[in-house]
């Protein structure tokens, strides 16, 4: 029994290092011998009161020796009744008694610990004393402590109210988190101080058994941080072997360890109370004086304890509040957000992204992540795009939450600062599409209250500093956790958006297969001398091409056949597929050519529509003679069937609609004979991905060459025997002179 | 072949390596590193199909994007395609893309360092 264990109050002197930490978690921390010398203490049997163990000190203070002695021999008659009813009782409701022992006035304080009455004498003379002005203030002081609905005003008034009552030069509170790693929440100093505020310590800077012991003791007090431990004698109780257990005194002595880093700090003396939420130890106030012993009396202690269980009971119900605030805060913003949603249902991801309120808004993040139709889009601090396509699947995969990025997931070290904690939720619909949200690091999150590097009050060895690195280490790699009600906020935003995009797509595919049978000719206009034939089919895959195909009937007679191609699928590409139509069917009206008509649309897809593509391919036939002129714009060659041959039109070809901002397009002549056929089609009917283009052609030129009948029968065939990908719209159009 | 845009420079230039299919599903990828490459104003951007076994009128159309955003940025575009990559010549061919960028037959050809 030579250290006892630090067990004294204050956070910032739990400086130990790992050799005094391994001691003090070893030592027994309840009995270490010895006490403080700003008073005496006596154990002493029952119902005797005789003296068995005394401090050393005894006889100074209480100007006679006590060995051989009862209390008897020390009290006055009434203080003896006083004693004995007291002892009687409840212990607590009695202390202090008010004596006075060697002519000096004394509070003498009792408990029982071994089967013997531990009696704690300690000198009025001495003590600070709030006076009875502040008393008369508690109930004020108490309805003070009460009002705050908030977590942070409950203590902040809960550290000036014991500053106030106690005089110590700084008066903190120090809550735990759920690995008992300590911050500093509140803070009233003197002003000349380095703040302290928002400092975090490691859960090693108060061992286990101390906090053990602060669970159930609720106010500690080292009145002068330079004394010498006054031993108890004998050291063990006589009969039992054991030494006297002092978990219950207050003139306790600590752990010299401690008492060295108090010394470091600069800190003249210290106390503090346990803030024990619903039996739980929630918390210290933890007081510091700089300027020397400091002992405030006896009935301020006890005031500084009210307060301490006052403010205990409250805790909960002002955490509970902040924690409401925070679910009702993160409801309304997913409320927000799915209300943008709602409203621009065809561009959810900028309802996400751009709007006031956006996907990061919705919980407590550095960033976000918000992945929609494929495309990914990132807000505020995030790792880079890249690594983040690699880390959300990875953490939906491994059950979506995380608040230790490199301890649950190898291969992302490199991701530790920005991205320790990461929650991620599916968006449904099939296309991989996520939301997710990113929390750094802890220790990135912390901020200082003052500069630490300028410390007046510390030194190298003991400093907060190197407390706060120490911290760091234990929290590295780790994030603040995701929150029941944040994980269920995000699941809800992500099922809405899921919904909305579904919704969206089903709406989209209707109107665009609506649109494109629009474009498709109901039934073939009756030309005379001239035999048609079409064929539409959709593409397998639930969308909707940008094929479309017309025939013009021309006032001179003639007839007009377009087959055009709009890059992209979908409700766009339906919408642009429907304004070239109508455009070329104007242009081709004018009569003046293929050629022309084509150069036109060209300019109108520059100017109208930038950055779309199209390609498209007429013919115009003149029925009576079989003149065909013909152009194309970057369209698949049309085949012409003559005899016994087939051919692929290589005249007449210009570059795609949409890549000139003026383009000139030159116009074959050709002939069409009785009974020959030309095939115009759309690139669904040649383009497989296993067999090259130009080989496709050829197998294409000698469909048409292969088949029989008039041009409907021929168009049946081809596609027959080309048996195209279903991946993509398959128009055909054949025609012939009867 | 799995659809990968690869960044390399090739002649002091940036070079983005198209492989596998370009098709509807890949372009986004593709016009993404083409914006991101665009953003730092190179003086000259190649897109390299060499390795790109597949391309459709999205692809295509991306292309043509690609060239009117490098236009705007000062950046000379030009796309590598080799006349053996019969596939996507064709079609580029075709739609006559080369009247609107520069289509070369490999990257150390181009038209910037030949005889420069």
């Amino acid at each position: 029994m030579t250290r006892p264990p630090a067990t004294a109050p204050d956070p910032l002197g739990r400086l130990v290092d790992g050799d005094a930490l391994a001691r003090c978690a070893q030592e027994p921390i309840a009995v270490p011998g010895a006490i403080q010398p700003h008073g005496a203490l006596l154990a002493v049997t029952e119902p005797d009161l005789a003296v068995v163990v005394a401090s050393a000190n005894a006889a100074d203070v209480l100007g006679t020796d006590p060995s051989g002695a009862t209390l008897a021999d020390l009290l006055t008659p009434a203080e003896l009744d006083r004693l004995r009813a007291a002892l009687a009782g409840d212990l607590a409701e009695a202390d202090p008694l008010q004596v006075t022992v060697g002519g000096r006035e004394a509070d003498l304080v009792l408990s029982r610990s071994g089967g013997l009455l531990v009696t704690e004498w300690e000198p009025v003379a001495g003590a600070g004393q709030a006076g009875a002005a502040w008393h008369r203030r508690l109930p004020r002081v108490l309805q003070r402590l009460s009002a705050p609905t908030r977590l942070e005003g409950l203590t902040g008034v809960l550290a000036r109210e014991v500053r106030a009552l106690t005089g110590f030069d700084r008066v903190m509170v120090y809550r735990f988190d759920a690995d008992w790693n300590g911050e500093v929440v509140a803070e009233d100093r003197r002003a000349d101080l380095e703040p302290f505020l928002g400092l975090h310590y490691p859960a090693g800077d108060i061992p286990a058994q101390a906090r053990a012991l602060y669970a159930t003791n609720w106010l500690r007090l080292i009145p002068d941080a330079g004394y010498t431990p006054v031993p108890l004698v004998p050291p063990v109780v006589p009969g039992t072997g054991a030494p006297l257990d002092l978990s219950g005194a207050v003139l306790r002595s600590v752990s010299p360890v401690h008492l060295e880093y108090l010394a470091n700090m600069g800190v003249t003396a210290s106390m503090s109370v346990s803030l024990i939420d619903r039996g739980t130890l929630w918390g210290l106030v933890a007081c510091h004086s700089y300027s020397g012993p400091h002992r405030p009396s006896y009935a301020d202690r006890t005031a500084a304890e009210f307060l301490g269980r006052t403010a205990s009971l409250l805790l909960h119900t002002a955490v509970e509040a902040a924690d409401r605030d925070a679910v009702v805060a993160v409801a309304r913003r997913e409320a927000d957000l799915a209300g943008a949603v709602g409203r621009s249902p065809r561009a959810p991801a900028a309802a996400l992204v751009d709007g006031e309120v956006t996907a990061l808004d919705l919980l407590p993040a550095a960033g976000a992540a918000v992945r929609l139709d494929g495309r990914l889009h990132l807000l505020g601090t995030t790792p880079p795009a890249d690594r983040v396509a690699a880390l959300v699947p990875a953490v939906l995969r491994a059950g979506g939450a995380t608040d230790r990025l490199t301890l649950d997931l190898p291969g992302f070290t490199d991701l530790a600062a920005d991205a320790s904690g990461v929650l991620a939720v599916e968006v449904g619909g099939g296309r991989g599409d996520y939301l997710a949200w990113f929390r750094p690091e802890t220790p990135r999150e912390v901020s200082w209250g003052g500069d630490p590097r300028t410390s007046k009050v510390t030194d190298g060895r003991l400093s907060p500093r190197r407390s706060f690195d120490r911290w760091t280490e234990t929290v590295r790699g780790t994030a603040r956790p995701w929150r029941g009600h944040e994980v269920a906020a995000a699941r809800s935003l992500a099922r809405h958006l899921g919904e909305a995009v579904l919704a969206r797509a089903g709406e989209d595919d209707r109107l665009a297969t609506a649109l494109q049978r629009t474009l498709l000719l109901e039934e073939l206009p009756k030309v005379p001398g001239v035999a048609l034939g079409a064929r539409y089919r959709p593409s397998e895959a639930d969308v909707v091409g940008g094929d479309w195909y017309d025939l013009v009937p021309l006032p001179s007679g003639r007839l007009a056949v377009v087959l055009g191609d709009v890059a992209g699928h979908g409700l766009s590409a339906a919408s642009v597929t429907a304004q070239l139509r109508h455009a070329l069917r104007a242009a081709l009206l004018r009569d003046e050519g293929p050629a022309a008509a084509l150069a036109e649309l060209n300019r109108l897809v520059t100017t109208l529509l930038p950055g779309e593509m199209a390609t498209a391919v007429v013919a115009r036939l003149d029925p009576a003679s079989g003149e065909l002129a013909l152009a194309s714009a970057g369209h698949l060659p049309a085949v012409h069937a003559a005899g016994g041959s087939a051919e692929l039109v290589g005249d007449g070809r210009g570059p795609a609609l949409g890549l000139l901002d003026d383009a000139d397009y030159p116009q074959a002549r050709l002939w069409l004979g009785a009974g020959e056929r030309l095939l115009l089609y759309s690139d669904g009917l040649v383009e497989r991905r296993d067999r090259p283009l130009p080989d496709r052609l050829e197998a294409l030129r000698h469909a048409a060459l292969a088949a029989e009948g008039g041009p409907q029968e021929v168009v049946d065939a081809v596609v027959a025997t080309l048996d195209p990908a279903g991946t993509d719209d398959v128009t055909v159009v054949g025609l012939a002179r009867v | 072949m799995q659809f990968a845009v690869h960044r390399a420079a090739g002649h002091g230039r940036p070079a983005l390596r198209v492989r596998g299919e370009l098709d509807i599903a890949t372009v986004p990828q593709l016009a993404q590193c083409v914006d991101a490459e665009l953003a730092a104003g190179p003086r000259s951007l190649v897109i390299d199909l060499t390795d790109t076994v597949f391309m459709d009128s999205s692809g295509a159309r991306q292309l043509v994007r690609a060239a009117r955003r490098a236009a705007e940025a000062g950046t000379s575009l030009q796309v590598v395609c080799p006349r053996e990559n019969k596939a996507v010549r064709l079609v580029i061919d075709l739609l006559e893309l080369q009247r609107l960028v520069p289509v070369v037959e490999s990257a150390s050809l181009t038209d910037g360092e030949v005889g420069s």
